[in-house]
């Protein structure tokens, strides 16, 4: 593999879900890239389809959703066309993922080293002791106090940031190139969540995993990502590297959503809101999808959806943007 | 100081686990023995609301402090202590005797989407308390009150005819807020009520709180697990562990100058946007069970600076020199 072509690359992908009266399109021309080792940030409200995002770089959207188009290249090969037997290949193996909910994600009838196990023979062949040794290891990996106890125990008798810790260490067990964490904090406490996000960076960084984390607390993407994704209403509106876009936002949407946060503020004073909510799915606008919303909306905006243009290091879907850059354009060559 | 417009004192709430009088008895080494045990969520909480101001009660989940709210509204009633408003107790008051108060005192609850009755539209929902509690209105007079507390949430009065479910749940929010302000209240309880919420929604419903604090000269105590809120809300700020108040201070006082271990380690896990790494303050262990509480403080067991003493005695709030109260014997001793 050519060290210049990212790990994963998802092209123009379309997800659409076929229910009553039509298709409903969940994402419209995604397209990012992961490089090896990497920390991606994927940030929005809910109904921005970040999840449905994460669902579908695991081909793990079920009917009536279906992908309409695009490509997800991992190592070159597209999980978008490849047969179930494949793709079962690579989920779990070489890209793992974190669910939201410690409660739901194990099983509650069996022990945590079957789980475990069972992970690791789906995969290789192995015996089932050498199999638990490699889940004591990781289980070890994650700070999980007396592994080899906790093994035969069953996931009620974990707390909750423990049962976290344990569905990151089955994340583990194979070693992945990729993880995708689904919200994995925001079913957790304050000081739970800081530990979780802690240990999930030192881990990625030295097992060199690639890790896309999906979230809506800008906080935690500040802390734990490179670069990051901005979601609205199925599209990618702004991307580029982390501190860059958290500093200086572009998307007036990024904007409001970082001002809105109750630290930006002064104390006791009024917060910034956007007004109104995201529109559902049944009735998109029209042109960009964020105009009703918007303070900068022109004509323009109602009637076409923006291209990608590039400011800095970020990559922004606005016409308010392009303008003022063309603008500055303009200015310079009559400067010069 | 004026009198206060709340006063909890030594308020203690237990709820039993262990069932009947038939179901605690069993038959052991040739004895029969009764056995019991309960939940201590509250453990002797002292908190007074000054009139006017936003008192905020942080902890996090399982600290008692949804419970000290509903034990304030009298929804539960407390296992030992007294609950006083404007100067008379009321946690005793029977049948028509707590009227008055229930009018004085309204609650916003966490879950827009389960405090609304699905089967009422939200002119019912509306006119439903003021009906209630001020039946010597007529009809139009209620019908306008209800137009007006809509106006000043932001519902357009026009949509009265809807149902519940026709709403983002951030309308329903505003909703529930019409629904608390309708009676024209002095004090609000406001439990985790923008938890539910997106983040460009939160910061809505947050600027709405803070303008009816100001027109309509209301007292509010706040719940809430979301430090950066109570930061931008609060006037004071009561911290709370295992069922005790540990920490009681002015906001800004609060924030810039942490006493308690756990305050400082609760400070340190919010996520700042300014942030590259998670850095924070790490706790041994984990919260223990409120149903076998832990000698002396309750904080002792990830304490990192417990003694012998803390093992065994149970710290009162002392007033330290910078205006804060803390429960804790290290500040006490001047170790800290």
């Amino acid at each position: 593999m050519k060290s210049d072509t990212p790990l994963l690359e998802v092209k123009n992908l379309d997800v659409r879900f076929a229910v009553r009266g039509g298709d409903l399109t969940a994402l419209r021309g995604i397209s990012f890239s992961l490089d090896k080792g990497e920390r991606l940030g994927l940030v929005g409200e809910s109904g921005a389809g970040k999840s449905v995002a994460a669902f579908s770089i695991l081909n793990l959207i079920a009917r009536p959703g279906y992908i309409a188009g695009g490509q997800i290249l991992f190592e070159g090969e597209d999980l978008a066309a490849m047969s179930e037997r494949e793709l079962r290949k690579i989920r779990g193996n070489r890209i793992a993922m974190i669910f939201q909910d410690p409660m739901m994600t194990l099983n509650p009838v069996l022990s945590i080293g079957t789980q475990m196990v069972e992970a690791i023979k789906a995969h290789r062949r192995i015996g089932t002791k050498a199999a638990r040794e490699i889940a004591v290891g990781k289980l070890r990996k994650v700070q999980i106090p007396s592994p080899e106890k906790r093994l035969d125990q069953y996931p009620h008798e974990l707390s909750g940031g423990m049962r976290q810790r344990v569905i990151i260490a089955i994340a583990l067990l194979l070693d992945p190139e990729i993880i995708v964490a689904d919200e994995p904090t925001t079913a957790l406490d304050v000081t739970i969540q800081a530990e979780i996000m802690a240990l999930l960076l030192d881990l990625c960084e030295q097992e060199n995993v690639a890790l896309m984390l999906i979230t809506h607390d800008l906080g935690v993407v500040s802390q734990v990502t490179q670069r990051m994704l901005v979601m609205y209403s199925g599209r990618i509106i702004e991307q580029g590297p982390t501190r860059e876009i958290i500093n200086d936002a572009q998307h007036p949407y990024t904007q409001g959503l970082i001002n809105a946060l109750p630290q930006m503020g002064e104390p006791g004073a009024r917060l910034f809101q956007i007004p109104g909510s995201m529109p559902s799915l049944k009735n998109v606008p029209s042109g960009c999808p964020f105009h009703p919303r918007c303070d900068f909306a022109t004509d323009q905006c109602r009637q076409t959806m923006p291209e990608y243009v590039r400011s800095g290091n970020v990559d922004v879907a606005c016409y308010e943007v392009s303008n003022l850059i063309e603008q500055e354009k303009r200015m310079q060559e009559a400067g010069s | 100081m004026t009198s206060p417009l709340v006063d909890i004192r030594g308020l203690e709430k237990r709820f039993d686990l262990s069932g009947s009088f038939l179901e605690q008895i069993t038959f052991k080494g040739g004895r029969f023995q009764r056995k019991q045990e309960a939940v201590h969520a509250i453990n002797g909480v002292d908190l007074q609301v000054q009139k006017g101001e936003a008192l905020c009660v942080v902890g996090e989940s399982g600290c008692g402090k949804s419970t000290v709210a509903r034990t304030v509204m009298g929804l539960l009633s407390p296992s030992a202590g007294e609950v006083h408003y404007g100067g008379q107790r009321i946690d005793n008051l029977k049948g028509g005797d707590v009227l008055p108060y229930r009018r004085k005192m309204q609650m916003i609850f966490q879950n827009p989407y389960a405090s609304l009755n699905p089967r009422m539209t939200i002119q019912q929902t509306l006119e439903e308390p003021i009906h209630f509690h001020r039946p010597e209105l007529a009809r139009s007079e209620v019908r306008e009150k209800v137009q007006e507390v809509m106006q000043s949430v932001g519902i357009d009065p026009e949509w009265g005819s809807r149902f519940g479910h026709e709403f983002s749940g951030g309308q329903r929010q505003r909703i529930a807020i019409a629904r608390a302000l309708a009676v024209d209240p002095e004090f609000i309880v406001a439990d985790e009520p923008i938890s539910a919420l997106d983040v460009s929604i939160q910061a809505q419903v947050l600027n709405l709180l803070m303008e009816a604090q100001e027109t309509r000269n209301l007292t509010y105590l706040f719940i809430t697990h979301d430090l950066a809120v109570v930061e931008h809300f609060g006037t004071r700020v009561a911290v709370m562990y295992l069922g005790r108040v540990c920490e009681l201070a002015e906001t800004k006082t609060l924030f810039a100058e942490p006493r308690h271990p756990y305050t400082q380690a609760l400070l340190s896990a919010i996520p700042r946007l300014e942030d590259d790494r998670p850095n924070y303050i790490r706790l041994q262990g984990e919260v223990p069970t409120p149903v076998n509480l832990p000698s002396g403080c309750v904080f002792h067991g990830r304490c990192p600076y417990a003694n012998e003493r803390c093992r065994q005695e149970i710290p009162r709030l002392i007033v330290t020199d910078g205006g804060s109260q803390v429960a804790c014997h290290a500040v006490e001793e001047g170790r800290l």
